[in-house]
């Protein structure tokens, strides 16, 4: 099976019902998201197939479509995405194993709504569990994030 | 709130819902064949599965919040989980796509419980004017038969739309120990076709 990852293309022999998150982890290295639960109720797993935030541990690689974009491919500690750049800003990030899926939605969220509400937010990445509660630097880090995209 | 990218959103609201994976017969009915009785028979049946919880979770108003009831969820009815609300997309497009985390998948879907349920289309929330969750047999009765809130179907679309349709499908078989609707899909449609060539009469006639 072929996939795109971060603008490369791989090929891998696997079960097609493989989860997206196994094959990246587990057959090409790329660490960034996390296994949290397995049943998209934490949203550690978090990438991105063609722009959308998406729970890798959910889809099967035979039913992938599209590009898979993970926090290795957002940034770079060179350039930074806004929303890592804000991340780093506030601090955000206490344990960080949920971080890298934090992240990737809160960078989806700002390509569909630049200017969210508290709202916006809450509804937005309450799927996205932190056991540490850095749920209020979250909020901020976005909205820093936010405004860094509106100026650039 | 300003939402970008209306091009990606109306694409994925034009992605249809279709899937033949359960082979259901369809066989209308002579029209008067089946007398009021037997007409509002059937119709009892059909609210026994528009009202069961594996339906009405996702055919709710204008809150566009899907809800976790029945017997899987305990206790009383609650909202979905992570503060979930599908917008007015009905789809999750103005905050979390619905297949953010229940993601396409072609054959079976997880099985996993508690696991977000997969099916072959978007996941989705039903049109906004096919409330169902908490609404009275009467209420669905008068819904589903006018074609202002029923997707101007008549009873023979509704039963196309029931072959069709793979999300319902899967409310018959949506395992990880999920109560399934009640009757069979098959069963379903031969009401449905029965309540139809009755000329779908509603209780309140």
């Amino acid at each position: 099976m072929k996939l795109n990852v971060n603008g490369a293309d791989h090929e891998v022999d696997v079960d097609p019902n493989m989860p997206l998150l196994w094959v990246l982890r587990d057959e090409l290295g790329i660490t960034g998201p996390k296994y949290g639960c397995g049943i998209a109720q934490c949203g550690a797993c978090t990438v991105h197939i063609d722009g959308q935030a998406v729970r890798s541990c959910q889809v099967a690689i035979g039913d992938l479509q599209g590009d898979v974009t993970t926090i290795e491919g957002l940034g770079t500690p060179d350039a930074l995405h806004a929303v890592q750049a804000a991340w780093v800003e506030h601090q955000v990030a206490q344990c960080g194993y949920c971080q890298s899926g934090q992240i990737m939605q809160a960078a989806a969220m700002l390509e569909l709504n630049p200017e969210p509400t508290d709202a916006d937010i809450d509804a937005v990445m309450s799927g996205n569990l932190c056991r540490c509660g850095t749920y209020p630097r979250i909020r901020a880090a976005v909205k820093t994030a936010a405004a860094n995209l509106k100026g650039a | 709130m300003r939402i970008m990218h209306l091009g990606v959103i109306a694409a994925l609201l034009s992605t249809p819902i279709w899937a033949a994976d359960t082979e259901i017969e369809i066989t209308p009915l002579p029209e008067g064949s089946v007398n009021s009785e037997d007409g509002l028979a059937a119709w009892d049946r059909i609210y026994q599965v528009t009202s069961h919880p594996r339906c009405s979770n996702c055919h709710v108003g204008a809150s566009n919040v899907p809800m976790w009831s029945g017997p899987s969820y305990g206790g009383k009815p609650r909202p979905h989980g992570m503060n979930v609300n599908a917008g007015e997309s009905r789809i999750g497009a103005e905050y979390v796509l619905c297949s953010t985390c229940h993601a396409y998948r072609e054959v079976t879907g997880t099985r996993l419980p508690h696991a977000a349920p997969q099916v072959a289309a978007d996941w989705r929330l039903a049109p906004v004017e096919a409330e169902w969750f908490g609404k009275s047999s009467d209420y669905i009765c008068a819904q589903l038969r006018d074609p202002a809130r029923n997707g101007d179907r008549s009873y023979l679309d509704v039963a196309a739309h029931l072959e069709h349709d793979v999300i319902l499908h899967w409310a018959w078989d949506p395992g990880a120990k999920r109560e399934p609707a009640p009757f069979s899909l098959q069963e379903h449609v031969n009401d449905i076709l029965a309540w139809g060539a009755a000329g779908m009469p509603c209780a309140t006639d």
